[in-house]
């Protein structure tokens, strides 16, 4: 008998002899009972047309979502990273602080998001927050630095000396080693200095030499001189006139034989090395000469 | 049939006509297997939804296997089988000229044969049930079942060995 014999018999692919042979055997007579009965078992009832039309039911509620939703689906986990992203980024960018620096014999020109400008000495460094500039104009500032504040809320300017407020108004701020000058020359500028408000009408100069509160006559002109490549002392210890010099023309400074502390007032070109080297050393009786890359300065 | 390869499921005509075609065997086939009608019927459901979701990529001639590959794989490792109840056709009126222990001896034979089938292992069963019910040729369930025809031929064999075997209590 040929394999699987059983199903070549069902599909009536059994040879005559064959067929012969199983019908002889003792289990043909249960095998045909079996298909007899088989024969008359139904599955359960199944209505097509029901079941199609369910389906059309079902698919036209599919098609708002298949089509509609599933691109949304992903244009939704897309936005939503996108949004993380965004968010993230703006968290952190807001965060950072804008900062703007100049090094030795360079100026700068800012216009901050308000458009007051300010210009920047050499060897400065100004630092302000763009983002939350809406909510408080506040600006940091270490160095010199010239200020056209447009009007408008409050501008702060705080250094480590002390704190500039002012609500629209030109003025300059000098925040150097032993020496903090603020020069008012339009409008009204508070200065907080050691806790204590200063109010400093258009015309007037706040000048703190080594922690001294120093009175001090009208500024000269409507601007800063440093705007016009020219630095201008009145009664300044010399060794801080000495270190503008040296960030001025970016040469290093040495001195020998010197009183750092003798006053001195005058101008020097931020321009011109060496008639600035004679601006300073003729009124104050001192020499100099050139080492290599140093300037020193000498005493008889 | 020129049309068939032109035609596109995703028409509501050639749609309707492979569904009246295969839902019925795709819902015996899940309730051979698994013993659940609503299985079954949500089978048929799921399978048609996904024809119809893929009708530009699936062509009318791939249609049929398409969802009887939904449908399977849908219960993949879900379900576990249970009984599979199936009725006899109704013939006692025709018959009723049969003696009362006739009757009464091939009900149990029925009964039997029921226990038998649910015996069968899962694949065994329902090639069987597919050719005795359906009226499914081998090929057909070998289509089916994604295997060839030979295996369908042994199971088949081994189906009616083992219900033979059962019913005679060997």
């Amino acid at each position: 008998m040929q394999e699987n014999y059983l199903a070549k018999w069902l599909n009536d692919e059994l040879t005559e002899s064959e067929l012969s042979e199983f019908k002889k055997t003792d289990e043909y007579a249960s095998y045909v009972r079996i298909l007899r009965a088989s024969d008359q078992l139904e599955a359960p009832g199944f209505d097509a047309e029901k079941a199609l039309m369910a389906l059309k039911n079902r698919r036209t509620l599919n098609e708002t979502k298949v089509v509609r939703l599933h691109p949304f689906k992903k244009f939704l986990s897309v936005a939503a990273a996108v949004a993380v992203v965004m968010l993230g980024a703006y968290f952190y960018s807001n965060t950072l602080d804008e900062n703007i620096v100049t090094g030795f014999a360079e100026n700068k020109e800012i216009v901050l998001p308000d458009s007051s400008e300010v210009i920047l000495n050499a060897g400065s460094q100004l630092t302000f927050n763009e983002h939350s500039w809406e909510d408080n104009r506040n600006v940091r500032l270490d160095g010199e630095a010239f200020f056209k504040v447009a009007k408008g809320e409050r501008f702060t300017v705080a250094t480590d000396a002390g704190t500039i407020t002012v609500l629209g108004t030109q003025f300059n701020i000098t925040q150097r080693q032993g020496i903090f000058q603020v020069v008012c020359f339009e409008g009204l500028v508070g200065v907080t200095y050691q806790g204590k408000e200063t109010q400093l009408p258009a015309g007037n100069i706040f000048k703190v030499i080594d922690g001294k509160i120093i009175p001090t006559g009208a500024p000269t002109g409507s601007e800063p001189s440093w705007l016009h490549k020219e630095s201008s002392f009145k009664s300044v210890p010399l060794k801080y006139v000495l270190a503008e010099f040296e960030r001025q023309h970016n040469l290093e400074v040495e001195t020998q034989n010197i009183n750092g502390d003798q006053l001195f007032t005058g101008t020097f070109s931020n321009t011109d090395k060496e008639l600035a080297l004679k601006s300073i050393c003729t009124p104050s009786q001192i020499k100099f000469k050139f080492e290599g890359t140093k300037v020193l300065f000498y005493g008889e | 049939m020129k049309t068939e390869d032109t035609d596109n499921v995703c028409e509501e005509q050639v749609f309707s006509t492979i569904f009246n075609a295969n839902s019925k065997t795709v819902f015996n086939y899940i309730y051979y297997k698994f013993g659940n009608e609503e299985k079954a019927y949500d089978a048929v459901q799921e399978a048609f939804v996904k024809l119809w979701e893929n009708c530009g990529k699936v062509s009318p001639a791939k249609a049929k296997s398409f969802v009887y590959t939904v449908a399977n794989n849908l219960y993949l490792n879900v379900i576990k089988a249970e009984k599979v109840r199936l009725k006899y056709a109704d013939h006692r009126l025709k018959a009723t000229n049969e003696s009362p222990e006739f009757l009464m001896e091939e009900s149990e034979f029925k009964q039997k044969l029921d226990r038998a089938l649910n015996g069968l292992p899962e694949n065994q069963r329902t090639t069987f049930l597919l050719n005795r019910i359906d009226g499914k040729k081998y090929a057909e369930i070998a289509e089916m079942e994604g295997v060839s025809i030979k295996a369908i031929e042994k199971r088949m064999h081994l189906a009616l060995k083992s219900l033979r075997e059962q019913i005679d209590g060997i």
